[in-house]
């Protein structure tokens, strides 16, 4: 590498240094240590403590599986609507396909934390959703406790946001791939007697298969990290119900309010998370965010 | 009629009613901003006697109906936010076009260096972020604007360097070639020929920045509790949590906050897509 490029370089890669390889050292040396600010004065070392804890740890366990249900329902949700929205928002019999999808843009563009607030207007119990099911004759819920009857449902309830939020993006996404198809071969295709659906299944949707794999893969990464609506509509509760790890390692490590409360058990489940979070970073970037073509090729 | 009219109508409705329907919340939200007290629980989309009071009493006073000392007034949060968006779209859009002309030009870390940024943008911020409170502690910057813009890069310049790849990409490279004969070094041929060439990709790669600085709720509710450089979204979650049913100057308070970013990212919906799936669609 030419010495004139390192000016160019360094200014980021200090900073990105500085902002990862602390926070890891910190994780990793923490994860050992037990300290509960509200009780201890200083970290001590605990050995393999908090491992033994986080084993026997059954709410911890529960924020695993609660994340992963999360993200079983809002992915296959947000990519098979956004993929069939794609298909009938770039067909060529759609009026005012500019207006309308700049339209679409908005859902993705509000802050997380003010789509919690919208929804929690609209979930009110006065608000205008019960107000909608009683005008129908169908009897209001408590959308944000227990819809239903169930407090379990509110773990649906965060999926439909997540899925409101973000089913344009993979709509759009999806609408370039299918748009990127040459139109000589779509025309090519049509004068061998391809029509409407069977063009779409055989021609398009093959050739936009990887947009919609790696479309997928980013919302799955992204559904792990999903915090600001559960912050805003349901603090983790009813209960435990809707606190997936994201929301635990901040109750362990920040309110300090979860039972087991500590610094070091926050830094080992901290880990945990960044451990799942890179297998799936990894597999994208090697079988299908060929970084190599996309910036060189 | 012909069939293709037919098909012309029924998508063409088809599309607008699943528009309207995915806007429906928003567009609640916008009509109860001008709602007045009495209607704020009434279950009508249209309000009655439509009123500007809600933002009056959020941008200036701070209070319900003339009472003051419900709520701050936004207009400290409002600068919070701008100054640390506004920095923080300079800072990133500049070191992302650096790094994005070291990396598609002389291959600067290899695909290493390229992968190690990209998948920066995809780790979960919850999990380094007690380490990041110590280390601003440590530094004097926590609970200050200039905590903010030392992090928020974290979540940014990934986002920006991998836009800039792409965007530094349409520069032709012969221009360089020849201010290199010229006796030009890498960083002089940078902000001397290529800078300038690509400032609509700058332009963009900024206000990408904008938007996710604007944004962030995570990093600041941890980073910057406080009154002197708490953001937005955070004054409007706590505003929530504590007055959940004033909905009128909630909701004037979620139009305030969400139509700015609205606007800039229609403004740059060509190039959205493509920067939030990292250059991998056009």
């Amino acid at each position: 590498m030419r010495r004139g490029v390192l000016p160019l370089i360094l200014p980021a890669l200090i900073l990105l240094l500085i902002l990862t390889i602390y926070p890891t050292i910190y994780l990793y040396y923490m994860m050992f240590q037990s300290f509960n600010p509200l009780v201890d004065f200083a970290p001590r070392f605990a050995g393999l403590d908090n491992f033994v804890t986080f084993a026997n740890d059954s709410e911890a366990w529960y924020a695993i599986g609660i994340m992963f249900l999360l993200t079983a329902i809002t992915v296959p949700a947000e990519v098979g609507l956004g993929v069939l929205l794609a298909i009938i928002f770039t067909s060529r019999y759609l009026q005012g396909k500019i207006l309308i999808r700049s339209l679409m843009l908005i859902p993705m563009s509000i802050p997380a934390v003010i789509v919690g607030l919208n929804w929690k207007m609209i979930f009110f119990t006065y608000g205008p959703l019960n107000a909608f099911l009683q005008s129908l004759g169908l009897p209001p819920q408590p959308w944000l406790s227990a819809p239903f009857g169930d407090p379990f449902n509110v773990i649906f309830v965060l999926a439909v946001l997540d899925v409101w939020q973000w089913t344009p993006f993979v709509m759009l996404a999806v609408a370039s791939g299918i748009e990127s198809v040459p139109s000589d071969i779509r025309e090519a295709a049509s004068l061998d007697g391809a029509t409407g659906l069977s063009l779409l299944k055989h021609i398009v949707l093959p050739m936009a298969k990887t947009v919609i794999m790696v479309i997928a893969l980013l919302r799955l990464i992204d559904s792990l990290r999903i915090f600001d609506i559960i912050y805003m509509l349901t603090f983790g509760g009813p209960g435990n119900i809707t606190t997936t790890l994201p929301f635990y390692i901040y109750k362990v490590g920040f309110t300090l309010t979860a039972a087991k409360a500590n610094i070091g058990y926050a830094a080992l489940l901290s880990v945990i998370l960044l451990a799942m979070a890179m297998v799936l970073v990894i597999m994208t970037l090697m079988r299908l965010f060929k970084v190599e073509k996309i910036i060189w090729g | 009629m012909k069939k293709s009219h037919v098909l012309t109508v029924v998508i063409t409705l088809a599309c607008w009613l699943v528009c309207i329907a995915y806007l429906t919340p928003f567009i609640w939200m916008i009509a109860t901003s001008f709602k007045p007290i009495g209607e704020w629980a009434t279950p009508e989309l249209i309000p009655r006697e439509p009123t500007l009071r809600n933002y009056f009493e959020v941008l200036v006073t701070g209070g319900i109906y003339g009472v003051r000392g419900h709520f701050p007034p936004i207009g400290r949060y409002l600068m919070n936010s701008l100054i640390v968006s506004i920095c923080i779209s300079i800072i990133t859009c500049i070191l992302g076009a650096m790094t994005a002309y070291a990396i598609l030009r002389y291959r600067a870390g290899g695909s290493a260096f390229a992968n190690w940024i990209l998948s920066l943008r995809m780790i979960p911020a919850v999990a380094i972020l007690y380490p990041l409170v110590v280390l601003t502690r440590t530094v004097g910057l926590y609970n200050t604007l200039g905590g903010l813009i030392l992090v928020y890069p974290l979540v940014t310049l990934p986002i920006t360097t991998w836009f800039m790849i792409g965007a530094l990409k349409s520069v032709p490279k012969e221009t360089e070639e020849a201010a290199m004969l010229d006796g030009c070094n890498e960083w002089q041929v940078f902000y001397k020929i290529v800078l300038p060439q690509a400032s609509g990709g700058l332009a963009t790669a900024a206000i990408f920045a904008f938007l996710f600085s604007w944004a962030e709720f995570l990093i600041p509710l941890l980073l910057a509790p406080g009154e002197a450089a708490m953001p937005l979204t955070v004054f409007a979650a706590y505003f929530s949590n504590q007055y959940g049913i004033l909905w009128g100057p909630l909701a004037a308070a979620g139009v305030i906050i969400s139509v700015p970013v609205i606007a800039l990212a229609i403004a740059i919906q060509k190039y959205l897509i493509r920067g939030l799936t990292m250059g991998f669609v056009r």
